[in-house]
């Protein structure tokens, strides 16, 4: 009995001393000669899909933690990005540090195409395998992709928790949702593009799917922000393949919108980090790729910013380990790997979409 | 008169190459197989047969082209009848009405475009409302005809601008004549007024045709979600169609949007030219009475403001209502979600401050840049008898012809691949240089409408008395437009705080503008931000226009 409790109270203690020190506070592990090079550097340029508003405490706090580093960070869409990089890099002036997109597979294709330094990161062993590719390009974050919906015209009872029960509500009632259900147009986002993509490899009944999705005149947009507002004002009553942390962003302010992980299967993205070889500030870049993947900056990332962090040692309510435990193997993160190449080669996509134009009968 | 044609050739090499190297660079890449920077770029037709054998394209090509006549149909009547009224007539209120009317040229598409949805949307609150008190809102805001509608009622003020600089410069001695004859204010206008100044009515339809050519902000929301295709977002779709962006393809259509300027320049030169047998100007015209609409007045008033509710009260009041508001739509009761909230977010966003500041000065000082080197176009250009000024007319309006996508890209490519300019790329510089060559259509013809009614007689004047050409242009005709310079100076003013497209590629730390901003935060979707941002904007060009009206500017020549 004694034992026991001393042995409660011993793990009580350590748990005082280690615990609230954990993870968090250790500083990212990279290497001193980097880090002193990088402090040399003094500077690191980011070129980011993720907008400057939602980086801020990211930012902050790796200022803290690196003062001699001062952050360029600018934020554009995928496409700026990737135009900007390679058009800059064949320039030969100097681009960005460090390529933070959510546009994985043009990400990919970056480091496919050679533009990519390796970097062993002793951050990226606290990765899942999947996260990461031939140490040049490093999953950053695990969003859920997710429905979104309007609370006040959507009754709880109807709402649909899984993909299966989407079509069959579309099904039961083509008359009222004809023009209500909104996701991305696969033809004009590349995100939107690649969740599809994914659909039709997870989703058994992918071409009887889409199919219902024509027959209710799914509405196709380029923006989360646009499908949110009109899902939120009654315009749409429901979206599917909507990226979480950005509908999570919006429920915070508006209690109003619903949102959804499927049960038979959610996808999970992820921004991916990439290193250009032609870095002008190459160390500053590591210096900063290692913030991103430490327990320090993964913290801030699903609690300050979130946009769930990735390492299953992060706590809280926007990360991996929060998902795993509410969705366990229903989850279905994008693997960041060659994989997600197949479909930039032109002739597949262009069947692809094809495929999908028929079936929304828009061809 | 050897140091006049020096500066004439100086002005037309510089201007040729501030609009040929990104044009350049454009065509170069329309022939290729792969990005014009990579080594394995082929030379090769791939990119047309490619884009001319897309169903989608000929299909946004013939929806543009309706887009376009439509749209020319709506605002050249409506755009004369407007500036005779408010030129010519004692309509009410004109004097305040003048500026007013000029207001959606200043305000972004884009933003105009989602105030419509706010508004007049499905769920927009005065659908709602209209809805409650009539049982039905029979339009469709997403619809090939509210896009012409709305496109139509948007550009009425360009055809307004040129066609009352030219109404302004008519004598009156022949409408007084038709009036002593007895004829009404109606029949003035149609039988004597407008057919004047006819040149320039066609040279507005003319513009205005070709603007449907590269309108974007209005399809790419109201074309949204009902999968309307124009060509510049056929173009948009184009840059993910294929996984990767193709610059070929987008190049290619660049260059049709480009073909279709040439002819419509030719037309524009061939009306100018027609526009001598109207001079009705002479050294000293007679100051001209406002015909009297004596019943008309009201109606006619009620009409200018009918129209005025719809394009700017309309979208505005969905822009301002949606920046103080976290939600609106069916089943919201407005009283319950008003807040300040969006404004407070949008202040605490990084640089934002900078931003503006960027806007105000690059609208400020960049204007006042700009209004000078189109000054030093249109001066050079002045009564010059060559083909150098027929080269001039085309240089001046072919940018107008790249969609902004495409223009901010090649300006990007511009920077980074001449080398003597690439240390500017990351300064303001380089950003009111895209802007200048983009919008120096437009401002040239606020400059040549000046110069236009600069009587040669007054110059000759100065010729007899022993002044060289250079010397007039010096102490003659450039003191004669002061005013229309310091007039376009302010026109030029707000529309560069409303540009958006062009800047987004050499957007960085250092060079932020509110239009950019508005652009890279739609995309993420933070609306609320966006809708703050937008009423921010607006009332910076509403600044500018009460700060130059008290001044006493006058707005157009």
């Amino acid at each position: 009995m004694t034992k026991r409790l001393l042995c409660g109270l011993w793990l009580g203690l350590t748990w005082m001393l280690v615990g609230p020190a954990r993870a968090a506070d250790k500083p990212a592990a990279t290497p001193p000669p980097i880090l002193s090079a990088a402090e040399k550097e003094g500077k690191v340029v980011v070129y980011s899909t993720t907008d400057s508003a939602a980086a801020a405490p990211l930012l902050k706090d790796f200022g803290a933690l690196h003062p001699k580093i001062t952050v360029e960070y600018n934020d554009m869409n995928s496409t700026e990005l990737y135009n900007r990089f390679v058009s800059e890099t064949a320039a030969g002036g100097g681009s960005g540090d460090l390529l933070w997109s959510s546009a994985m597979d043009l990400q990919i294709k970056l480091a496919n195409d050679g533009y990519a330094q390796e970097y062993k990161s002793a951050e990226a062993g606290s990765l899942p395998d999947w996260a990461s590719w031939k140490n040049e390009a490093f999953g950053t974050t695990f969003e859920p992709i997710t429905f979104v919906y309007n609370k006040r015209l959507l009754k709880p009872e109807e709402v649909p928790q899984s993909h299966a029960e989407l079509v069959k509500l579309l099904k039961g009632n083509p008359e009222r949702f004809k023009g209500k259900v909104t996701c991305y147009d696969p033809e004009r986002s590349g995100i939107g593009f690649m969740l599809l993509a994914q659909d039709a490899g997870t989703d058994p009944n992918f071409a009887d799917t889409i199919k219902t999705y024509g027959k209710v005149a799914v509405k196709l947009y380029t923006s989360t922000g646009a499908m949110l507002e009109k899902i939120l004002s009654g315009e749409h009553l429901i979206g599917f393949n909507m990226i979480g942390s950005y509908a999570i962003g919006k429920q915070r302010k508006d209690p109003n919108l619903g949102v959804v992980y499927p049960k038979d299967y959610t996808l999970v993205m992820s921004r991916i980090a990439v290193l250009p070889k032609a870095a002008k500030h190459p160390n500053a870049g590591k210096v900063f790729l290692d913030y991103l993947l430490s327990a320090r900056g993964q913290e801030i990332i699903a609690n300050k910013a979130a946009l769930f962090s990735i390492r299953g040692d992060v706590q809280g309510e926007y990360t991996a380990s929060a998902l795993n435990k509410a969705l366990g193997s229903s989850l279905k993160p994008i693997p960041v790997s060659a994989s997600l190449l197949v479909y930039l080669d032109q002739s597949k996509r262009l069947a692809f979409l094809k495929q999908w134009q028929e079936a929304l009968g828009t061809r | 008169m050897r140091g006049l044609r020096l500066y004439r050739v100086l002005v037309v090499l510089i201007t040729a190459s501030a609009v040929l190297l990104p044009l350049g660079i454009v065509l170069y890449q329309s022939v290729l197989d792969a990005p014009f920077f990579q080594p394995s770029a082929k030379l090769s037709t791939s990119a047309f047969s490619f884009v001319f054998s897309d169903p989608d394209f000929h299909r946004a090509f013939a929806t543009t082209a309706l887009v376009a006549v439509g749209m020319t149909l709506i605002a050249v009547p409506l755009g004369s009848i407007l500036a005779f009224l408010l030129i010519r007539t004692d309509l009410p209120g004109r004097r305040v009405l003048e500026p007013v009317v000029l207001i959606p040229i200043f305000l972004s598409p884009v933003v105009l475009a989602f105030g419509y949805v706010v508004a007049a949307g499905p769920v927009g609150f005065f659908t709602l409302w209209f809805k409650e008190a009539f049982g039905l809102a029979p339009w469709n805001v997403y619809s090939l005809a509210s896009l012409i509608v709305i496109a139509g009622l948007t550009h009425i003020p360009y055809v307004f601008l040129y066609t009352s600089s030219a109404l302004r410069a008519l004598g009156a001695d022949l409408e007084e004549a038709a009036r002593v004859a007895g004829a009404g204010a109606a029949r003035v206008a149609f039988s004597v007024s407008l057919p004047m100044v006819r040149p320039a009515i066609l040279y507005s339809a003319v513009l205005v045709f070709f603007l449907g050519f590269e309108l974007f902000g209005l399809p790419l929301i109201l074309g949204d979600p009902g999968g309307l295709l124009v060509l510049s977002t056929y173009l948009y779709k184009l840059t993910n169609r294929l996984g990767v962006p193709s610059y070929q393809l987008m190049a290619v259509v660049a260059v049709a949007i480009i073909a279709i300027a040439f002819p419509l320049v030719y037309l524009q030169r061939r009306l100018i030219g027609a526009s001598a047998r109207f001079v009705t100007v002479g050294g000293k015209g007679l100051s001209p009475r406002p015909l009297r609409l004596s019943g008309w007045r009201w109606p006619a008033l009620a009409l200018v403001l009918v129209w005025l509710a719809a394009t700017v009260l309309l979208p505005l009041s969905g822009v301002f209502l949606r920046a103080f508001v976290s939600s609106w739509g069916e089943g919201i009761r407005l009283a319950q979600v008003i807040t300040l909230e969006n404004f407070r977010e949008l202040f605490d966003y990084p640089n934002l401050v900078r931003g503006i500041l960027n806007t105000l000065g690059i609208a400020t000082f960049g204007g006042a840049l700009a209004v000078a080197w189109y000054a030093l176009i249109g001066l050079a250009n002045h009564r010059w008898q060559s083909g150098w000024s027929r080269v001039l007319d085309y240089l001046v309006m072919v940018p107008r012809g790249m969609p902004g996508l495409v223009a901010g890209l090649a300006f990007l490519w511009v920077f980074l691949f001449v080398r003597p300019l690439s240390p500017l790329r990351s300064t303001l510089f380089s950003v009111w240089l895209a802007y200048s060559v983009v919008w120096l259509a437009y401002g040239m013809r606020l400059i040549s409408s000046a110069l236009l009614q600069v009587s040669p007689d007054l110059e000759e004047a100065g010729l007899t008395v022993g002044a060289s050409r250079g010397q007039v242009l010096r102490q003659v005709t450039i003191p004669l437009i002061r005013f229309g310079l310091i007039g376009s100076w302010l026109l030029v003013f707000m529309i560069f705080v409303r540009e958006y497209s062009t800047g987004v590629y050499l957007l960085g730390p250092g060079t932020e503008v509110v239009g950019s901003l508005i652009v890279s935060l739609w995309a993420t979707g933070a609306i609320d931000i966006v809708a703050a941002l937008a009423v921010v904007n607006v009332l910076l060009v509403a600044a500018g226009m009460g700060f130059a009206l008290r001044l006493g500017v006058r707005l157009h020549g």
